[in-house]
């Protein structure tokens, strides 16, 4: 590790002029006790995805702040052409874009190992995200050419500086093997130091990036698990950056502090009931829908804050491409689920018993939804187990009912497919989180990942929206953005209204005044 | 001497063993699959199946505990199935912080709760006795998530005193020292409490004893009787509960690491309870029993240079 900061030190000296603008150390406290893989491709949980942009780029980029899929720009790749038929796609890159350390530049062999490497199971977590793609090759040292399997609906989308799209040094991957995961190495703004366990991770600024030299000197990326105590160092300006959370009073309590601005923005994860509707008694749409009833969103929304969440309105999060709240979705109103459930057969209403997390944040929110469906009748049996535990137990069918919360790539093929397509059912080999054994849309699912046509591509996710929701395959609840704390003295360069990393991006414009 | 430290020795091998095997069937019966955590919920069954071949949780679970069991006899205890480390790595970068804690609260403990301890007995059911006994009660209530925040905000917070973030520069001693006061305080009035209460007991039976009131009968100084003929009869049950307490710190700091943001074996162990990572646990585990070994030898051993009858036995 020695070794390797010192190569840093020494590659970045070279171009020592470019770094005396550098100042300052950017503190940031996360919710989490230790990192766990820094490889970008296997970088899942929230603390090892912030930092993946800092450190790595894509062939193209969300503008930072930004989530909009139509405002995807180039990163890496300078420009792109497709062909007629929209399954050949050829990529120019940036010349002179320089790995970090003495890894050298980037290349066509560099990408064509990363797409490679990120679309195999084996070494990617989300290798089914790359599917559609057929081959990729280097028509040149700086060309890549990728041929699809069939059109996808945003393959630029894929290939973002977000999950699989980011794209590594093949030499330093081959070098290190799972090393990597500690000592990654990429082309972005900032480059990994080292990593103190249970600690911090520290990151050094790259005076050779691509934009121009980051005016921020370092990152200390710090693991903090108690939420008081890292409001405490917050408070007692021990850390610039403070990962919040996302309830009014927290909100609140923050903004009440001088010189603290609260950021809350995109993409909110949604959170859904799942309901099995295999199992009795949901088996029974009458059953299903007086449980769609007896939900109350704006009594959710009003217990977890109006800053920093918003009603449900789809199975499908607001803002991705494809949404709409044109779907059926039914009102609450107790009186008629009440009489639903009679007309179901139980007068009397009905016991079920479901697993749940022990995450406080996810067991408040049940418990929540357990009071409502009480007073409809509905009498929710808890069965409150560990996180890891449910997420196994929810994946062996043990739960009829299953709250989950997610925000995904903000296209609704990615929503629709891993929660509402027959082939993510729970228990089969191709499972993913389809809860609901739900597959009565895949024909529009598919049919819309294939279209060529964006209108009509629109047209058969909401045509899937409306059967899922008819069929209350699942019952929206509310979707809660994210949110961060920072000290005035932080800017980030941009407006920050979104971030697919789940955290800030710290760019080259990014300052500390 | 060295015959007694062997045979301890030897004798906590079967021990060793013993928490090997019921480590490792322990985290397997805990639900929960570490392929999901680390390739995270948007993967695929197929991938998560793929992923526990390749870290060898599709063998049969004999084959699995012959080999975590022949590789921990080498030394081997592998590398994190989360982030890939070599568990001994991991482990040697915090133990120091681990280490410091424990032995800045057993000082602290130990350093208020005997004089206190004796202070109670001597001035048996007076102001005193019942002040130390009300406080030391207090002592053992207040959980270490609430007397840490309190003092993060009174020493941290309000008077500056003392960082709220508190992982030390190892290499820098002032660091470490500055930034283990206030973990330690929160842990070590816990334990000075409970010394407290056991070094006021063993004093009260050992001063009245006979061999007191002979002492006493013969003119001996009060403060030679209460010292040398009283506090070493009692000290026995003292070190045997220090000993034992000690045990308990390496254990029970993970709240005062988690409060007071210290890196520390107690904070990886939870950590690699909620991710499943069985190798880190596996690992951890026998790391904890050879500490939990080594610290009763020592007690032994200072039972012995306390009792010479314990070494002639």
């Amino acid at each position: 590790m020695k070794l390797r900061a010192g190569v840093l030190a020494a590659a970045f000296a070279m171009v020592a002029p470019a770094a005396m603008a550098q100042q300052g150390t950017l503190r940031v406290g996360m919710a989490a006790q230790d990192m766990g893989r820094l490889d970008p491709h296997f970088a899942v949980s929230t603390i090892d995805r912030v930092p993946m942009p800092w450190v790595f780029n894509g062939l193209v980029r969300f503008p930072p702040g930004s989530i909009d899929a139509a405002a995807i720009e180039p990163d890496l790749a300078e420009r792109w052409e497709t062909s007629a038929d929209g399954r050949t796609w050829t990529f120019h890159l940036r010349r002179g874009v320089r790995f970090h350390g003495n890894y050298g530049e980037l290349t066509a062999d560099d990408v064509v190992f990363s797409l490679r490497k990120a679309a195999n199971a084996q070494t990617s977590a989300f290798s089914a995200d790359l599917r559609a793609i057929e081959t990729v090759e280097a028509v040149d040292p700086y060309t890549v050419r990728i041929v699809l399997k069939e059109n996808v609906p945003n393959l630029l989308g894929i290939l973002t500086n977000y999950a699989g799209g980011f794209i590594v040094s093949r030499r330093a991957v081959e070098e290190r093997g799972d090393g990597f995961n500690r000592a990654p190495i990429g082309t972005g703004p900032f480059a990994l130091e080292r990593v103190t366990p249970n600690q911090s991770a520290e990151f050094v600024a790259n005076p050779a990036y691509f934009r121009g030299a980051p005016q921020i000197a370092r990152i200390s990326y710090r693991f903090i698990p108690s939420d008081a105590s890292r409001d405490l160092a917050f408070q007692n300006r021990e850390l610039d950056l403070n990962y919040g959370r996302s309830d009014q009073t927290w909100v609140n309590r923050v903004r009440q502090q001088q010189g603290v601005t609260v950021d809350v923005f995109e993409p909110a994860e949604l959170a859904i009931i799942n309901v099995n509707v295999t199992q009795p008694p949901f088996n029974d749409i009458r059953v299903r829908q007086a449980l769609a009833m007896a939900v109350n969103r704006a009594e959710m929304v009003r217990w977890r804050g109006q800053d920093t969440s918003r009603e449900g309105q789809s199975l499908v999060p607001r803002g991705y491409l494809g949404f709409t709240a044109d779907n059926g979705l039914l009102p609450h109103d107790l009186n008629r689920a009440r009489a639903l459930l009679a007309e179901a057969g139980y007068p009397n209403g009905l016991t079920v018993r479901v697993v749940h997390t022990q995450l406080p944040e996810m067991l408040a929110a049940m418990q929540v939804i357990q009071q409502q469906l009480r007073r409809a009748g509905i009498t929710l049996d808890l069965q409150v187990v560990e996180h890891a535990t449910f997420h196994q137990q929810i994946r062996q069918n043990l739960s009829p009912l299953v709250y989950y919360s997610a925000a995904r790539f903000p296209i609704a093929d990615i929503y629709l497919t891993q929660f509402y397509h027959s082939r993510s059912i729970v228990g089969t080999p191709t499972a993913v989180t389809n809860f609901s054994h739900c597959g009565m849309a895949d024909a529009e699912i598919d049919a819309a990942r294939v279209s060529t046509d964006r209108a009509e591509q629109l047209r058969l996710w909401a045509a899937a929206q409306r059967k899922l929701v008819e069929n209350v395959c699942g019952i929206p609840l509310i979707e809660t953005l994210l949110v961060f704390a920072r000290r005035d003295n932080v800017d980030y360069g941009y407006q920050l209204r979104g971030s697919l990393s789940l955290g800030p991006q710290i760019t080259e414009a990014s300052r500390l005044r | 001497m060295i015959w007694f430290v062997a045979k301890r020795l030897l004798a906590a091998v079967p021990t060793l063993l013993a928490v090997l095997t019921v480590v490792f069937i322990i985290v397997r019966i805990v639900p929960g699959d570490p392929a999901l955590v680390i390739l995270g919920d948007q993967a695929t069954a197929e991938a998560a199946a793929a992923l526990r071949t390749r870290l060898g949780l599709d063998q049969p679970m004999w084959v699995q505990y012959w080999t975590f069991v022949s590789n921990a006899l080498t030394g081997n205890f592998g590398a994190s199935l989360v982030t890939g480390r070599p568990i001994l790595e991991e482990v040697g970068a915090v133990l120091p912080h681990t280490i410091d804690l424990t032995l800045a609260s057993m000082v602290l403990g130990v350093v208020v709760g005997v004089p206190v301890g004796i202070w109670a007995a001597l001035h048996r059911n007076g102001a005193i006795d019942v002040a130390a006994r009300l406080l030391s009660l207090l002592g053992l209530s207040f959980p270490v998530f609430v007397s840490g925040i309190y003092l993060l905000l009174l020493f941290g917070l309000y008077w500056r005193l003392f960082p709220v973030i508190g992982n030390a520069d190892l290499s820098d001693f002032g660091d470490r020292l500055h930034k283990v006061v206030l973990p330690a305080v929160a842990l070590g009035l816990t334990m000075a409490a409970y010394i407290t209460r056991v070094t006021r007991s063993a004093m009260l039976h050992s001063l009245g004893e006979d061999y007191i009131r002979t002492a006493r009968a013969k003119g001996v100084p009060w403060r030679r009787v209460v010292w040398v003929h009283g506090l070493r009869n009692a000290s026995l049950p003292v070190v045997t509960v220090v000993g034992l307490y000690v045990g308990i710190l390496i254990g029970n700091s993970v709240l005062t690491e988690i409060v007071f943001n210290r890196p520390g074996l107690g904070k990886i162990i939870v950590g690699a309870l909620n991710q499943r990572d069985y190798a880190m646990l596996q690992g951890l585990m026998v790391i904890y029993c050879f500490l939990i070994v080594v610290v009763n030898l020592v007690t032994d051993l200072l039972y012995g240079v306390m009792d010479p009858r314990v070494k002639q036995a």
